[in-house]
């Protein structure tokens, strides 16, 4: 029996192409039992995600299961370039295990993707269509995965602005859930920010823009509320994390109003996120003890440093699917 | 030397491995998991100690400022491994770890502790709750110093951007470094008001006495008047967190009247 993985993902097929192979979530077990019709394989398991679709074989000969697969799937790429990768015997499992340990994926040490290939095999192993070889292959690829995201640092750390915010704010003050949050512009970073506050808890979110239909809309899209703009500083009393990004040609928040209200907010911690240019907030408010002020670059920094921390662990990964990959040959 | 002693060094022993342990983990951007057994066993060999010393003096062993510091070395290393959990646990190890062995170093000192102890012929019921609950008190008001030691490293790191490392990774957030040193603030005048009270009503035969009871007194109104300002007029995090450390060290001074 010889192992096969064909597949394609954001590095080989433009979103057009991959949109075709997209499989939802429910219809994995039935796409694993049409995958081992099409290929005539024994064993066979589909993985989809929004980035990648690939299917896992275990067959006779892999040459033949190859062959049989491409041509069931080429009406699916016509007029395309060809979009597939091809991994046989052990290089489909020491694939397989960069994809689960998101050494593939397009963020870098994402973790999404392994409970999404543990969903794939265990619809797969729900319709009939794993054996064996399969069984065995993706056990032992689960726990390559846990042993490089625990042992490694590849999974640490914020690569994006919206979640270096979060990782902040979380920082400050824990679990979001008893956080306000004032977004100050309605801009589309503000907005993300905002998001990624709110995807993790956040507890209510207040919008202020100078048009106040489009706050109204931004804040009915996060379950919050408007204000007006002028009556921001009403509302910071209330609020422990601001989101500023107004296009304001000048500053718009400065030490003396924050100052106004400290006594007010019995001198709580206070986190501004300044990702206005030019700046919305004075630098100064940042040397007020309870305020902790970051603008765009130093959360860009703070992305970019964790990317290149990520980038530095994948020989340290390799290492260990290697040497886990030698143990299961 | 006696078995006193060596519990007491092994234990100092081991407070100081927890401690250099753990930094060494940290450094390398990890959290030891150790941290906490290593403290299990301080732990045990403080209450070794306290039992040989209490059976030799035949009352709770706090006659002498070396028991003191080991009596408030347990208590800190108790109110850590009970309150750990709230916090990132080896990491308020990491930082309690010192303390203790700046306590238990204190006692090791040359001639802190006597090998050979008085024994206590009279007791007071006042006197031994007075000694046994303020020393407690203490413990918890030195765990709440070393959350507010926590507090202004991860505040100054914060201010500053420097957010790498290890310690960045694993310090509790700043609300919950605040709560908790609230709580353990609460948790030491409970028992220190306690104390207090046993020690007024405890027999004062000499000036010394009423001295200790009068600087307590004096620490007593200070931690009360910390709190009620962070309850009601509201304080920064970072004075809050000063003013628990500084209030803490000051308070060690009711220690020479013993």
């Amino acid at each position: 029996m010889e192992l096969v993985c064909l597949g394609l993902n954001h590095k080989t097929a433009p979103v057009e192409v991959r949109e075709r192979f997209a499989v939802g979530n429910t219809k994995l077990g039935e796409a694993s039992q049409d995958l081992l019709k099409m290929a005539g394989a024994s064993e066979g398991v589909v993985v989809s995600t929004c980035n990648r679709t690939e299917f896992y074989l275990a067959a006779e000969s892999a040459p033949v299961a190859m062959q049989r697969l491409e041509q069931s799937l080429a009406e699916k790429v016509h007029g395309h370039e060809e979009p597939f990768y091809r991994h046989e015997k052990a290089e489909a499992a020491r694939h397989l295990c960069k994809v689960v340990s998101g050494l593939d994926s397009m963020l870098l040490g994402e973790t999404e993707i392994f409970g999404q290939v543990k969903q794939a095999y265990h619809a797969a192993h729900a319709a009939g269509t794993t054996g064996p070889i399969l069984n065995k292959l993706f056990q032992k690829v689960f726990s390559v995965g846990k042993k490089v995201r625990t042992q490694t640092s590849i999974q640490e750390g914020s690569t994006s602005i919206g979640n270096v915010a979060v990782e902040l704010a979380e920082k400050i003050f824990g679990h979001l859930k008893d956080s306000e949050v004032m977004v100050l512009g309605a801009g589309e970073i503000s907005r993300l920010t905002a998001q990624a506050l709110v995807s993790r808890g956040a507890k209510s979110i207040i919008v202020a823009n100078r048009t106040h239909d489009r706050a109204v809309e931004l804040a009915a899209e996060m379950n919050g509320r408007a204000v007006r703009f002028d009556d921001w500083l009403g509302v910071l009393k209330d609020v422990d994390v601001v989101i500023s990004s107004t296009g304001a040609p000048h500053t718009i928040i400065h030490r003396a109003e924050v100052e106004s209200v400290r006594r007010a907010r019995k001198y709580r911690p206070l986190f501004l996120i300044d990702i206005a240019v030019p700046r919305d907030i004075d630098h100064s408010v940042g040397e007020i003890e309870e305020v902790y002020l970051y603008d765009i670059d130093a959360l860009d920094q703070m992305a970019g440093e964790a990317k290149s921390r990520r980038l530095q662990q994948i020989i340290e990964c390799e290492k260990i699917i290697e040497a886990e990959l030698w143990k299961l040959l | 030397m006696g078995v006193d002693r060596w519990f007491l060094i092994i234990s100092t022993v081991l407070a100081a491995i927890a401690g250099v342990r753990g930094l060494l983990v940290l450094s390398h951007g990890r959290k030891s998991p150790w941290t906490v057994y290593w403290m299990i066993g301080v732990l045990l060999c403080q209450i070794g100690y306290l039992m040989v010393r209490g059976e030799m003096r035949g009352a709770c062993p706090l006659r002498s400022i070396a028991e003191i510091s080991v009596f408030l070395a347990w208590s800190l290393t108790v109110f850590y491994l009970l309150v750990g959990p709230v916090y990132q646990i080896s990491l308020l190890g990491v930082f309690t770890a010192p303390v203790v062995v700046i306590f238990q170093g204190f006692a090791l000192l040359p001639g802190k502790m006597d090998s050979t102890p008085e024994r206590v012929l009279n007791t007071t019921i006042w006197g031994e709750t007075h000694a046994a609950v303020s020393v407690l008190a203490y413990g918890a008001l030195a765990l709440a110093a070393v959350a507010g030691v926590m507090f202004l490293v991860l505040d100054r790191q914060l201010k500053e951007h420097h957010l790498k490392g290890g310690l960045f990774r694993f310090l509790p957030p700043v609300r919950e470094l605040l709560v908790s040193l609230e709580r353990l603030l609460w948790l030491g005048m409970f028992l220190l008001t306690i104390g207090l009270v046993a020690g007024i009503l405890m027999p004062h035969e000499s000036e010394g006495a009423w001295k200790h009871v009068l600087i307590a007194t004096g620490v007593w109104i200070s931690y009360i008047l910390l709190m009620v300002v962070k309850r009601v007029r509201g304080i920064t995090g970072r004075r809050f967190a000063l003013g628990a450390v500084a209030l803490f060290v000051l308070s060690l001074g009711v220690f020479a009247f013993v």
